[in-house]
C-alpha cells in the first residue's frame, strides 16, 4: 500500500497539531500585547511577535484549537443530522428520499460561502441570555459553528441516503427481513454498523473543508471576532506588513495547508480500509 | 416484448425529442428550486436588522417618518405578500433599486458586475472560432480542388469575425466575475486535461507523481492562502507582475489578469486533473483497449481515438461543474485583489445590508448554476449516445 505512509504522516501531524492545540496557547495571552511589534523570532517568542505585539506562535496554536474545535463540533452535528435524515430518506417511504434529493439539489444551487455569510449576519446580531452562562470565546465562535453545521449537513445526508439505498438492496437484508426481523432491527443492527467507515472517512474530507470555511469567513472579516485569532484572519492582518514581515503570513498559511492536507491523507487513508474495492481502483 | 421493440425503433430516428423533454422536465424542475432557494433568502433578509425603510430614510429620521416610509413601501404587508411581489417583479426582470446612494437599479449592478456583455462577446468569439477549425478541416479536404479558393474565402472572413470581437471583448473592462470564470475555465481545462491525460497514461510513473501531487495540493490549498503567498513571491519579491488590481489599465491588460486567473484557476485545475487521470485509468483497463493494441493500432493513436475520446464523459462533465463554481464562487479572490465583480459587490451588499443586491445575487447564482448543469447535460449525449436513451 503506497498511501499508507501518507496516512501515518497524517494520523502523526494531527496529533503534533492537537497537542500544540491544548498546550501551545497557555505560555501567553493570545488576546493582548506581550512584547514588541514585529520581534523576530528568540526563545522568548518562538515565531516572533505580530503587528500589535502578541505572540505569533501562541496565536497559531490558538488557531488551531480554534479551527480543530469548529471542525469536529460541525462534524459532529453533521453526522448526527445527516444519519438521522439520510436513513430516514434512504430507508423510508421513497417520496421521502425524492424530497430529500430535491433539498439538497437547491441547496447545491447556492452558493455555500455566500450562504454562510447570510447566516452569519443573522447569527451574529442575535444575542439569546444562555449564551452570557459560556466563556466568551466560545459565544463568540458559535455564530460560525451554526453558519457552517446549516451549510455543511446537506452533502452528508445526501451521501448516507444513497448508501443506505445500495445496502437496502442487498441479500443479507432481504434475509434479515425474510427471518422477520422488524426495521429496527434491520436499521440499527445491520445498516448503521455498515455505514461508520464511509462516514468517517467523508467526515475527515469534510472537516478540512470547515476549516476551509471557517477559514474563509474569518479572512473576510466574518468569522472568529478580534481579538481571538484564527489561521483565516491572521492571514488577513498580515497582508497589510507582507512586504516587509513575510513570516507573518507564511506560518498561518503553512498551518492552515498542512492541516487540511493531513486530514485529506487520513481520509484517503481510511478510505482505502473500509471501501477496499476503491482502493484497488485507485491504488498504483 | 414487441412493442416495447416497437417503441424503441419509433423513437430512434429523432434524436432530438429526448433532448427537448430533457430540457422541459429539468427547467420545470428548476422552478422550485429557484423559489425555495429565494424564500430564503427573502426570511434571512426578514431576521437580518434594518430594512428598506431604516436604510433609505438614513440614521437621523425619525420613528414616523420611518413608519410613514415603511407604509408607502408597502413593507407593513404581511411577508408572503411581499415575497409575492418580488416573484412578480423578479419575473419581469425588475428587481428595485438599491438601498444606498447612488440608489442604482439591482438589475444593472447584477449584469455589470457578472459582465455579461463581455461573456456574450466571449461566447460569440468561440463560437466563431469552431467555425473556423470546421472550415479549415473543409479546406484541407477540398484542398486538391477548385472549391478551395471559396473554403479559404470562408475561412478568412470567419477568422477576421473571430479576431474583431476577441478584440472588442477584450477592450472592455476585464475586471468582472463572467470574463474571468471564462479565462480560468480556460486555462484550468488545458492543465487539468493535460495533466489528467499523461497521469493516465504513465500510471505510477513520474508523471502521474506530479499530478497527483497537483491535484492533491490544488485541492488542498484554499485561495485566500495562495492568493497572497502568490502575490508575496511574484509581485513583492520578483517584482515581475503587478500587486493591485488596476480598472482600466493603459496597457499591458493580460499582466494584471495573470495573478488572479492562475489563481482561480488552481482549484479546477486540480479537480478535472484528478477526474481525467481517474476516467482514463477506468478506460484504459477495458477490454477494447488491449484489443486495439493487439490489432496493432499505434500507441497514440490508442490514447487519443481509443481512450481520451471515451473518458471525455467525465472529464466535460468535472468541466462544466468547475465553471458553475467558477461563476458563483470568486467571492474570496476579488475581495482580495477588488476586483469590482459580482463577489465583491455581493460581500459589500452583504456589510452593508443592501438586500436587494443580495436576493438578486443569490438569484442570478443559482440560475447560472442550474443553466451550467444543463448544458454538461446536453452535451454528454453528444459524446456518449449510450447516454443518449436515458437522457431524461
Amino acid at each position: 500500500m503506497k498511501r499508507d505512509w501518507l496516512f501515518t504522516i497524517g494520523i502523526g501531524f494531527l496529533i503534533a497539531l492537537v497537542v500544540m492545540a491544548i498546550i501551545g496557547p497557555m505560555r501567553y495571552d493570545v488576546t493582548k500585547e506581550v512584547g514588541a511589534k514585529f520581534l523576530p523570532p528568540s526563545g522568548a517568542h518562538w515565531l516572533g511577535t505580530d503587528h500589535l505585539g502578541r505572540d505569533v506562535f501562541a496565536r497559531l496554536c490558538f488557531g488551531a484549537r480554534m479551527s480543530l474545535a469548529i471542525g469536529v463540533s460541525v462534524q459532529v452535528f453533521t453526522i448526527a443530522f445527516g444519519l438521522l435524515i439520510g436513513t430516514a430518506a434512504g430507508y423510508g417511504p421513497k417520496w421521502s428520499g425524492n424530497l430529500l434529493m430535491r433539498f439538497t439539489d437547491a441547496m447545491f444551487a447556492f452558493p455555500d460561502i455566500l450562504l454562510a455569510i447570510l447566516i452569519m449576519g443573522i447569527l451574529r446580531s442575535t444575542h439569546l441570555t444562555w449564551m452570557d452562562s459560556l466563556p466568551k470565546v466560545v459565544s463568540a465562535s458559535l455564530p460560525v459553528f451554526g453558519a457552517l453545521a446549516v451549510v455543511g449537513w446537506p452533502s452528508m445526508a445526501r451521501l448516507i441516503r444513497n448508501q443506505v439505498l445500495s445496502l437496502k438492496e442487498q441479500d443479507f437484508i432481504l434475509a434479515s427481513r425474510a427471518l422477520g426481523a422488524p426495521h429496527s432491527h434491520v436499521v440499527f443492527k445491520h445498516i448503521l454498523p455498515h455505514l461508520w467507515g464511509v462516514v468517517l472517512a467523508v467526515a475527515m474530507v469534510g472537516m478540512a473543508l470547515v476549516i476551509l470555511a471557517e477559514g474563509s469567513l474569518s479572512f473576510l472579516g466574518i468569522g472568529i471576532p478580534p481579538p481571538w485569532p484564527s489561521w483565516g484572519s491572521m492571514i488577513n492582518d498580515a497582508r497589510s506588513y507582507m512586504a516587509s514581515y513575510p513570516w507573518l503570513l507564511v506560518w498561518p498559511c503553512l498551518a492552515l495547508s498542512l492541516c487540511v492536507l493531513a486530514l485529506n491523507f487520513v481520509g484517503d487513508g481510511l478510505r482505502d480500509r473500509f471501501d477496499p474495492r476503491h482502493a484497488a481502483r485507485t491504488d498504483p | 416484448m414487441s412493442s416495447a421493440v416497437d417503441t424503441l425503433i419509433a423513437r430512434e430516428p429523432s434524436a432530438l425529442k429526448p433532448i427537448v423533454r430533457l430540457i422541459f422536465v429539468r427547467l420545470l424542475w428548476s422552478v422550485p428550486t429557484l423559489v425555495f432557494i429565494t424564500f430564503l433568502t427573502f426570511l434571512i433578509g426578514e431576521l437580518a436588522p434594518g430594512d428598506a425603510a431604516t436604510a433609505l430614510a438614513g440614521e437621523k429620521a425619525s420613528p414616523e417618518a420611518v413608519a410613514r416610509l415603511r407604509h408607502s413601501l408597502g413593507l407593513d404587508q404581511p411577508l408572503l405578500v411581499r415575497y409575492g411581489r418580488f416573484v412578480v417583479n423578479a419575473c419581469h426582470l425588475d428587481f428595485g433599486q438599491s438601498w444606498f446612494p447612488p440608489y442604482r437599479p439591482v438589475g444593472e449592478i447584477v449584469s455589470e458586475g457578472m459582465g455579461f456583455s463581455q461573456m456574450g462577446l466571449l461566447a460569440l468569439a468561440a463560437v466563431f472560432c469552431c467555425a473556423a477549425v470546421w472550415v479549415f478541416v473543409r479546406f484541407l479536404n477540398a484542398l486538391k480542388d477548385f472549391r478551395a479558393v471559396f473554403w479559404f474565402g470562408a475561412l478568412a472572413v470567419v477568422v477576421v469575425f473571430a479576431w474583431q470581437i476577441a478584440q472588442i471583448a477584450i477592450s472592455m473592462p476585464q475586471g468582472r466575475t463572467g470574463p474571468l470564470a471564462i479565462y480560468a475555465i480556460l486555462l484550468a481545462s488545458a492543465m487539468g486535461v493535460f495533466f489528467g491525460f499523461i497521469a493516465g497514461i504513465w500510471h505510477g510513473k513520474w508523471p502521474d507523481r506530479f499530478a497527483t501531487t497537483f491535484s492533491t495540493l490544488g485541492v488542498c490549498i484554499p485561495t485566500f492562502v495562495l492568493a497572497p503567498v502568490l502575490v508575496l513571491i511574484f509581485a513583492l519579491k520578483l517584482q515581475v507582475l503587478p500587486d493591485t488590481w488596476v480598472e482600466n489599465p493603459k496597457e499591458g491588460v493580460f499582466w494584471y489578469l495573470v495573478l488572479p486567473v492562475l489563481i482561480l484557476a488552481m482549484r479546477p485545475a486540480a479537480v478535472i486533473t484528478r477526474l481525467t487521470r481517474a476516467s482514463m485509468m477506468d478506460v484504459l483497463s477495458q477490454d477494447f483497449i488491449r484489443t486495439a493494441s493487439a490489432k496493432g493500432v499505434p500507441f497514440w493513436k490508442v490514447m487519443t481515438k481509443h481512450a481520451f475520446r471515451n473518458s471525455l464523459v467525465t472529464v466535460v462533465t468535472a468541466i462544466g461543474t468547475s465553471f458553475g463554481f467558477l461563476l458563483t464562487g470568486s467571492f474570496i479572490l476579488e475581495t482580495f485583489f477588488r476586483i469590482p465583480g459580482l463577489g465583491l459587490k455581493s460581500i459589500d451588499a452583504i456589510y452593508q445590508g443592501d438586500f436587494p443586491v443580495i436576493q438578486a445575487t443569490v438569484l442570478l447564482f443559482a440560475v447560472l448554476f442550474i443553466l451550467v448543469n444543463l448544458l454538461v447535460d446536453l452535451i454528454l449525449p453528444l459524446l456518449d449516445p449510450r447516454i443518449r436513451g436515458s437522457a431524461a
